[in-house]
């Protein structure tokens, strides 16, 4: 099973990801002309630290089979509060923020899993309320943060290339990966996300995975939403659409699944760092703006395309139909041989991809 | 079952009293009552409706009785949850498979049990996994393999080596063997007997009434939510069982028909071959008979039919129907051709459960429905009554989701589906009776029977050797993906038990 390991989806699609653009990052010399530095892998992990916990937040929801589209709204109010509350005390500015980003998605979490409401309307309508609490509170404009020690502090150079913010970023990364990887939690909430009915059946306390994940989920958007604004030193009240995109982007490209029930933390990680990597490439290579998003949709393409179905199954279509037409002009030989090989132990020797495409129907069958 | 009765029988661990529950007023359990002592195989029977899955689920802590009590071990239980029956020491394996396509196998045998410490302890739990897969024939099949990567049968068994090795004091199997073959279900039996050698009482629910008497201590009985009788298995025979079910014996269908020199050859099937699943399968097949492929899961009987359906993108071989060669490896093309397919999979690859019958039985022919795209209510109706009368099926149920059908007439449902249009010119069913009970067992062999009478082509895959010997004209055993043995009358149960089991290498 060792060798099988890699070609999971959720091993293999971050990890192709990664490695595409950390070769096109170490290529990007051939093009802008100036050898890398340690700044332009600091200047990748900030923009990983922008987006990180907001694509582990709508990561996890993924895997347990939700999406929650309140993140966003939750990143604004973060940053909103922790200005607001933390001028003196930036601890207890974090503290209100995430308090608060704690509090809603517990709510959102309990009306999903007790009333068993789609978790799209319910985190669509959050949002939109707190971009409206968040236009409230700040009257449209951008909050100043005058503690400038603090945003100094946040963005300083530990190590040439990483800052208290993205060491922040990645430790939750691989504090969520512990938590899922060797705790009863990890197998529940892919459980949870994989199949519901089953999964009350089998005696998990799906109510209570959802409340959690969906907590966990606001309280990673809060703290994400204060210390970019920290960073920035001022709070926008309306961050618009592209950080939600580039989260789930992020996810995809880590192996999530947008059915539910697959993914793990170092997944996300891979992805969310390919995203910042992309963006960084962009940056040195004085590309134009647009080729971003270019880029982006290239590579989920690639990543789409390798695990997609119908592509295993055009493909293993041509192969067969390739093999009966030698066989009519064949001597035949060669086809029985095979055939005889394979007859000895048909289910063993089957192949693991193949069953699953019989079954993926069976798979996707939720309430 | 009045008041006199207020401590339940000493010995008994599992104590059912007075148990009642009903949806939307329509009661499904009446006042059952029975009990279960320490290690004893308790055998839940009963046709479709009659309340067996009701009753599972009040025992398993899904749903709550509206009255009566439940007592284990001389203590009253009340299941708010699956969890909390689950901590009561009650394991189950649902009727519908339920472990999760997504985790690996050792992860859906640890998914749920109390037992399971918070901190995974993964190499402890993997050798533990390989015994409790090993002792249920599973060797082939390794901890981490995921789920999605195992055949449906595969995975009935690890949820059910789950149930057992979960430590419990009462396990509750509702339907477990339905969609395994023999030899699997030898293993699980012995896996039952072993678990109940421990003290552990076992409520077991069959339509397989001879494996109900071969592993089963005691029988109760259900007809129309009451509990009937509860019989020690041994002074039971199935014929008895089965007038208990349901009041009169069934009907036994007509003798096998010889092959009759007026219907030429109509599916000529040569050197099929799957990569893997199976090799040189040829057989010709004339209109008018039943064929039927004998084999255990694995045997490459199923893989026929769905190589034939185009639902094996690797197949090669030559298929003829009716003299043209049918384009096989594409299911929409075959379908174009006249070949209707019943999947053994009825929950997700046959029917659209949340619809409704009448919506289910013409889905297949709305092209043929419609003028210039818009589909002609007054017509579609016409023709649902047409196919519900021909199938069997209550007039009365025809705007009824298929969802609140029994397993029986939701099959009646996914047959009727493939008849009477004319353009269908051969029928496939993969297990066509799987979690069907008797009566509607015999209802669906008369739909086979009179399809074929109407001169389709009909081929049937099964593992019953009851079904087998019922309906196939033309019997074909197969085993480890090729064919063993081909029978036109003269066959006993021994002989296609040993073609199945054995195969022709056997010495």
């Amino acid at each position: 099973m060792t060798s099988g390991r890699l070609s999971q989806p959720d091993r293999l699609l971050p990890a192709v990801s990664l490695v595409i653009v950390v070769a096109g990052f170490l290529c990007s010399p051939l093009v802008s002309g100036r050898p890398l530095e340690s700044f332009d892998v600091y200047n990748a992990l900030q923009g990983f630290a922008q987006l990180g916990l907001l694509a582990l937040a709508i990561g996890l929801t993924m895997i347990a089979g939700e999406f929650d589209l309140s993140v966003v709204g939750t990143y604004a109010l973060g940053g909103i509060l922790a200005v607001e509350a933390g001028q003196s005390s930036p601890f207890l500015g974090v503290l209100v923020a995430v308090a608060a980003g704690a509090a809603i998605g517990a709510m959102q979490g309990g009306l999903i899993a007790r009333l068993r409401i789609p978790s799209l309307p319910v985190t669509l309508a959050t949002y939109i309320a707190l971009l409206g609490l968040t236009y409230t509170m700040s009257g449209g404009l951008s909050t100043t943060y005058r503690n400038s020690d603090v945003t100094l502090w946040v963005d300083q150079t530990v190590a040439d290339v990483f800052s208290p913010r993205s060491l922040l970023t990645l430790a939750a990364f691989l504090g969520a990966a512990v938590v899922l990887g060797f705790t009863k939690l990890g197998r529940e909430l892919r459980a949870v996300g994989g199949d519901r009915r089953a999964s009350r059946v089998a005696g998990v306390s799906v109510d209570r995975r959802l409340i959690g994940i969906f907590t966990v989920s606001g309280t990673l958007a809060a703290l994400g939403g204060a210390l970019l604004s920290y960073s920035y030193a001022s709070a926008n009240p309306d961050p618009g659409l592209q950080p939600l995109i580039l989260a789930a982007v992020a996810a995809l490209l880590g192996g999530v699944s947008l059915t539910g029930g697959r993914g793990a933390p170092l997944g996300l990680l891979a992805g969310t760092l390919s995203v910042a990597l992309l963006a960084q490439i962009v940056a040195i290579t004085a590309l134009p703006d647009f080729s971003t998003q270019l880029l982006y949709a290239c590579l989920l393409a690639v990543i789409v395309a390798i695990e997609s179905p119908g592509l295993h199954q055009a493909v293993d279509r041509l192969r067969a139909g390739r093999a009966m037409t030698t066989r009519r002009w064949g001597s035949g030989v060669r086809t029985s041989g095979a055939a005889a090989s394979a007859g000895q132990h048909p289910r063993r020797a089957a192949h693991p991809k193949e069953k699953e495409d019989d079954h993926d129907r069976g798979d996707d069958h939720r309430s | 079952m009045s008041g006199s009765a207020t401590v339940g029988p000493l010995d008994a661990d599992v104590w059912v009293e007075g148990l009642s529950r009903s949806f939307n007023g329509v009661a499904a359990v009446r006042d059952v009552s029975f009990a279960v002592g320490a290690g004893e195989i308790h055998a839940l029977c009963g046709h479709n409706g009659a309340g067996k899955s009701t009753v599972v689920k009040l025992l398993s802590g899904q749903l709550a009785p509206d009255a009566g009590r439940i007592v284990l071990r001389g203590e009253a239980v009340d299941f708010r949850s699956r969890q909390a029956a689950q901590r009561s020491g009650v394991a189950l394996v649902d009727q519908e498979l339920s472990v999760i396509p997504a985790l690996t196998v050792l992860e859906n045998m640890l998914l749920g049990d109390i037992h399971v410490p918070f901190v995974n302890r993964r190499r402890w739990a993997a050798a533990d996994c390989r015994r409790i897969l090993d002792d249920m024939g599973l060797g082939h099949i390794s901890p981490d393999q995921p789920l999605s990567a195992l055949s449906i049968g595969e995975r009935q068994l690890v949820e059910i080596a789950k149930a057992l090795s979960q430590k419990a004091r009462l396990v509750i199997l509702d339907e477990p063997t339905a969609t395994l073959s023999d030899v699997e279900t030898e293993h699980v039996f012995s896996a039952i007997r072993r678990v109940a050698g421990l003290g552990c009482s076992v409520i077991f629910v069959s339509h397989r009434l001879s494996e109900v008497l071969a592993l089963c201590d005691t029988v109760t009985v259900l007809r129309d939510g009451r509990s009937v009788a509860t019989t020690p298995a041994r002074d039971l025979t199935v014929d008895e069982l089965i007038v208990q079910m349901l009041g009169a014996a069934p009907r036994r269908l007509t003798a096998t028909r010889a092959w009759d020199p007026a219907h030429a050859p109509a599916l000529r099937i040569e050197h099929l071959h799957v990569p893997g699943r199976l090799s040189d399968f040829t057989l010709t097949a004339s209109a008018g008979r039943v064929y039927a492929l004998a084999g255990q899961l694995g045997s490459g009987a199923s893989d026929v039919l769905r190589a034939l359906a185009g639902l094996h993108p690797k197949a090669t071989g030559v298929v003829e129907l009716h003299g043209r060669p049918l384009p096989f490896r594409d299911p929409v093309r075959v379908a174009r051709a006249g070949l209707a397919f019943v999947s053994n999979d009825r929950k997700s690859e046959g029917l659209f459960l949340g619809t409704s019958v009448a919506r289910n039985l013409v889905a297949t022919r709305l092209p043929r429905l419609a003028r210039a795209g818009v589909v002609q209510s007054r017509l579609e109706r016409r023709t649902a009554l047409a196919l519900a009368e021909q199938s069997g099926l209550p007039e009365g149920r025809l705007d009824d989701d298929v969802l609140a059908l029994s397993g029986g007439n939701q099959q009646k449902v996914f047959v009727g589906r493939c008849l009477g249009g004319g353009d269908v010119w051969a029928l496939l069913l993969d297990e066509p009776t799987r979690g069907v009970d008797v009566g509607g067992r015999a209802e669906i062999h008369r739909l086979l029977r009179e399809a074929a009478d109407h001169g389709l082509v009909v081929i049937f895959a099964s593992t019953e050797l009851d079904e087998l010997l019922e309906l196939g004209d033309v019997i074909v055993t197969m085993r480890d993906g090729r064919v063993v043995n081909r029978y036109e009358g003269a066959v006993d149960e021994a002989l296609l038990m040993r073609d199945m089991t054995h195969g022709v290498d056997a010495p």
